[in-house]
């Protein structure tokens, strides 16, 4: 597949501070892809450069094979911003009217009709958009995104300052795009939940730098090193779980109901440790390899970058 | 082009329906109705002396130069003082406008579109009410007394012509640094230049008001115009949709 964003070597320097350090990462289209990071990282920054908003200091940054300076480029991104930039005096209609001129469709009104239908909002397309509840917003912002049939969409804290039900609403219709429309979708969240739930790639950066940049999966693996967990039939006899502790290269760490938690020590194989668990009586329910969660692999690398 | 029609209607589409919109087009309403009536009624008793129409022709003129020179002078003031730059000012302060700069638009085209936006309806309401003072000049007292019909040519270019490109000049002028600084310097921009002008016009107005029907005062309006157009389409290099956005995430916003 071919690439839908790359972004090479690239640099921002705003006033005295380098907001972004050679930033290095590529999506291939039909990606979702994650951009995580904490506030101040230089997310927003770069979303800004791939929409042609601020620069690059050096590098050179692509969408879709176009110079994202190209208003080409611009044609093909779909957006929706930190803030939703929705006009309140205009209804929902004709905010996405206004949009759909701006990018050139002649006639946009049974393609407007029908995304507001998929975003929800039908019933409510002749109400002024500053009666609209967060929730909504974000959703008409979407199906704004969506007006002109973008190849790529651009989010940026799409479900921030949603509350929990109209979280679900817009991530449903993040969902149906991505995996119903097959479009390919740059996301940049907080919620790592929502990253885990939604993307198959992510970059994590932090102080500029892309820190960490991969398919979900292959991190998570990466990530998890050699944790086991066993689950037994019955609760482990305290005599038997101190005994198995003591011989260190089971690496038993703990047990928690009826799991065992181990770290798998050099030379020591799964069903070597299950082998032995069956001879000393013990009934195995199942043998599961730990994959570490997207919020154990962001908070062990920003940890990683902590100055000391 | 394109764009920058777009840009164009959607803010006159705002700009219309503003509670803004209806205060100035009452303000206005009043000041022509006040013109187009008192005017005609000072004019009658002084043609009632019975001035030949040699004698009373440059007069008339010279009447009319200073009654029309001041119409949209006010009007298109009046409109852009309160249109100006608020629009611009909640854009950038609410997101609309990085949103906007995020689509195929250049920067020069939502610059160009919400200038015209700003200027054509206060051009169209300076336009009309020009033109009902004109006509209430005309038919209620010149055409009735003298049998003539007067519009003396460098007065009408001035007022239908080189006045509103000069304000058009000084609202691209302040739109450009709305855009680009925080909108408050526009405002000021706007506000002190048309300020000057209305206190230079009050000064020959009052001093040399035989300029007022000359060639001369339409002219320097033409050049005003040229000037300060020029600075602004020098300064519009710098508009770029960086400086607009870094601008917008200043301490005003």
């Amino acid at each position: 597949m071919s690439d839908a964003i790359r972004f090479e070597d690239i640099s921002k320097q705003l006033g005295e501070r380098e907001v972004l350090r050679n930033a290095n990462f590529v999506t291939k289209q039909g990606d979702v892809f994650g951009y995580l990071g904490p506030n101040g990282a230089g997310k927003t920054t770069t979303i800004r450069i791939l929409l042609g908003l601020l620069q690059p200091t050096s590098g050179k940054a692509t969408i879709l094979g176009e110079d994202v300076s190209r208003d080409e480029a611009r044609r093909k991104i779909g957006f929706v911003l930190e803030s939703d930039g929705l006009y309140d005096n205009k209804t929902a209609e004709e905010n996405l009217w206004y949009y759909a001129q701006i990018y050139g469709m002649t006639e946009p009104a049974e393609r407007i009709d029908r995304i507001l239908s998929r975003v929800e909002l039908r019933d409510r397309a002749k109400d002024k958009v500053g009666t609209y509840s967060k929730g909504m917003r974000q959703r008409l912002a979407l199906a704004r995104a969506m007006t002109h049939n973008p190849e790529l969409l651009v989010l940026d804290e799409p479900t921030a300052g949603v509350d929990p039900s109209g979280q679900i609403e817009v991530r449903e219709v993040i969902l149906n795009m991505a995996h119903k429309e097959g479009r390919t979708i740059f996301l940049s969240s907080h919620n790592l939940d929502e990253v885990q739930r939604i993307c198959n790639r992510i970059a994590l950066i932090d102080r500029g730098e892309i820190k960490l940049c991969g398919e979900v999966e292959q991190l998570r693996r990466e990530m998890s090193g050699n944790v086991v967990e066993i689950e037994t039939t019955q609760l482990m006899a305290e005599p038997l779980f101190a005994e198995l502790k003591s011989l260190s290269h089971l690496g038993l760490r703990e047990r928690k109901d009826k799991t065992l938690t181990f770290v798998l020590q050099e030379g020591t194989r799964i069903p070597d440790i299950v082998s032995l668990l069956v001879r000393r009586g013990v009934e195995i329910e199942g043998v599961s390899k730990k994959e570490a969660s997207l919020e154990e692999i962001y908070s062990a690398i920003l940890k990683e970058v902590e100055p000391s | 082009m394109k764009g920058m029609l777009v840009v164009l209607q959607n803010d006159v589409g705002d700009i219309l329906p503003s509670r803004g919109f209806l205060i100035v087009v009452i303000i206005i309403g009043v000041i022509t109705l006040g013109t187009a009536v008192g005017v005609p009624i000072a004019l009658n008793s002084w043609l009632a002396s019975g001035l030949a129409w040699e004698e009373a022709k440059p007069l008339l003129e010279l009447f009319m130069g200073l009654a029309i020179n001041y119409v949209p002078l006010i009007v298109l003031f009046s409109c852009m003082a309160t249109w100006a730059t608020d629009p611009i000012a909640k854009e950038k302060a609410k997101g609309p406008i990085e949103s906007l700069l995020a689509t195929p638009l250049t920067a020069k085209a939502v610059w160009i579109g919400k200038s015209l936006a700003i200027f054509l309806p206060a051009y169209i309401i300076g336009f009309i009410a020009t033109l009902i003072v004109i006509l209430a000049m005309n038919l209620a007292s010149i055409l009735p007394t003298t049998g003539h019909f007067v519009l003396p040519l460098p007065e009408a270019f001035t007022s239908f012509l080189f006045l509103p490109l000069l304000m058009f000049a000084l609202i691209l002028l302040g739109v450009i640094f709305s855009l680009i600084t925080n909108p408050v310097i526009g405002q000021t921009i706007i506000i002190f230049v048309g300020v000057l002008l209305l206190q230079v016009v009050g000064q020959v107005g009052g001093r040399l008001w035989w300029l007022l029907a000359s060639w001369d005062y339409a002219l320097y309006n033409l050049a005003g115009a040229a000037f300060i157009g020029m600075i602004a389409f020098y300064l519009s290099r710098s508009l770029s949709k960086e400086r607009i956005i870094l601008s917008s995430k200043g301490k005003w916003a």
